[in-house]
């Protein structure tokens, strides 16, 4: 039997979960051959690099900047997520997390290091900056948990 | 968490890490473990249908990643091929103007599927000479018996 099939970018949406299940492998793999200090200067390298614009945006901005980058990341992806903003605070509840969920349930291993995907992140995101970032509770089987980000005191 | 759409620039960001910290040899040592431990939905495909395990594996992964390609499957000949006229993958890092993408990016797709794919007794073409502009082509052909 022969079948061809052809598509343009524009027919479908760019939504691959199936990556975080390789993204879970890559931070696995980093944490058994170079150990922990290794991912999370791979997970900081990466966020000073592509997240440069909304470092930008937070510096010029401040926490709606982060706020807003949260929201379109949780619509996208389809998570349980509850984002407030407050003052001089941002609180991110999160009570399902879509990629742990998705790992889950196509039975894909969670790196034990997973949270420092959120952690060492958001972290990074805040670094050199006037705020701070804290990861409060963080649950591996779910990634349920709370982020906080703060003004740091003047 | 980092959103799965922006894992590629995460993707090229370990590769290049991986390569400060063990030269190109911890990036294909990571492509190989890679390909042994998250690639099981391709060889179980593939071992279950043969050269039609491809067609559904890439049917499923190429249109949730958007990509603008041509597949052709052929199974009396037993034949499966995928020209991609514009790569997301690739697209997305060289569309990224801000960062730089892993020189050896495009590499992965000739290690990670090859591996799957030859032991099951199919011959596998990967042609990157379009990777720069984020094209590129796969042919995977049975050998006899397969």
């Amino acid at each position: 039997m022969k079948e061809v099939m052809t598509r343009r970018a524009a027919d479908n949406v760019y939504l691959h979960k199936d990556f975080h299940g390789a993204l879970s492998c890559g931070i696995d793999y980093l944490h058994r051959h170079f150990g922990a200090p290794a991912v999370r200067r791979y997970l900081r390298d990466f966020t000073l690099s592509y997240f440069a614009p909304l470092r930008n945006e937070l510096k010029i901005r401040g926490l709606v900047a982060l706020k807003e980058h949260f929201e379109q990341l949780y619509r996208t992806e389809g998570g349980d997520a509850q984002i407030e903003l407050q003052a001089d605070t941002l609180t991110v509840r999160v009570q399902r997390c879509p990629a742990v969920a998705h790992m889950r349930d196509h039975g894909y291993a969670v790196a034990e290091l997973f949270h420092e995907t959120t952690r060492t992140v958001n972290e990074t995101l805040c670094e050199g900056m006037p705020f701070t970032a804290e990861l409060l509770d963080y649950d591996p089987q779910t990634g349920a948990g709370t982020q906080r980000f703060q003004r740091r005191p003047s | 968490m980092i959103s799965c759409t922006d894992f590629i620039p995460a993707y090229s960001e370990l590769f290049r890490t991986l390569e400060n910290l063990g030269g190109v040899a911890a990036v294909d040592n990571f492509w190989n473990d890679l390909s042994d431990r998250f690639l099981n939905n391709l060889r179980d495909r593939v071992t279950a249908h043969g050269i039609r395990g491809c067609w559904d594996y890439w049917s499923h992964t190429l249109n949730e990643e958007a990509a603008d390609f041509t597949m052709e499957l052929d199974e009396d000949a037993g034949l499966f091929r995928i020209t991609m006229h514009k790569c997301p993958s690739k697209g997305r890092l060289l569309a990224c103007g801000h960062i730089e993408p892993y020189h050896g990016y495009c590499r992965h797709c000739d290690v990670l599927y090859r591996r799957v794919l030859e032991p099951l007794g199919y011959e596998y073409t990967f042609d990157g000479s379009g990777c720069d502009q984020a094209r590129c082509a796969i042919t995977i052909r049975a050998r006899h018996g397969a």
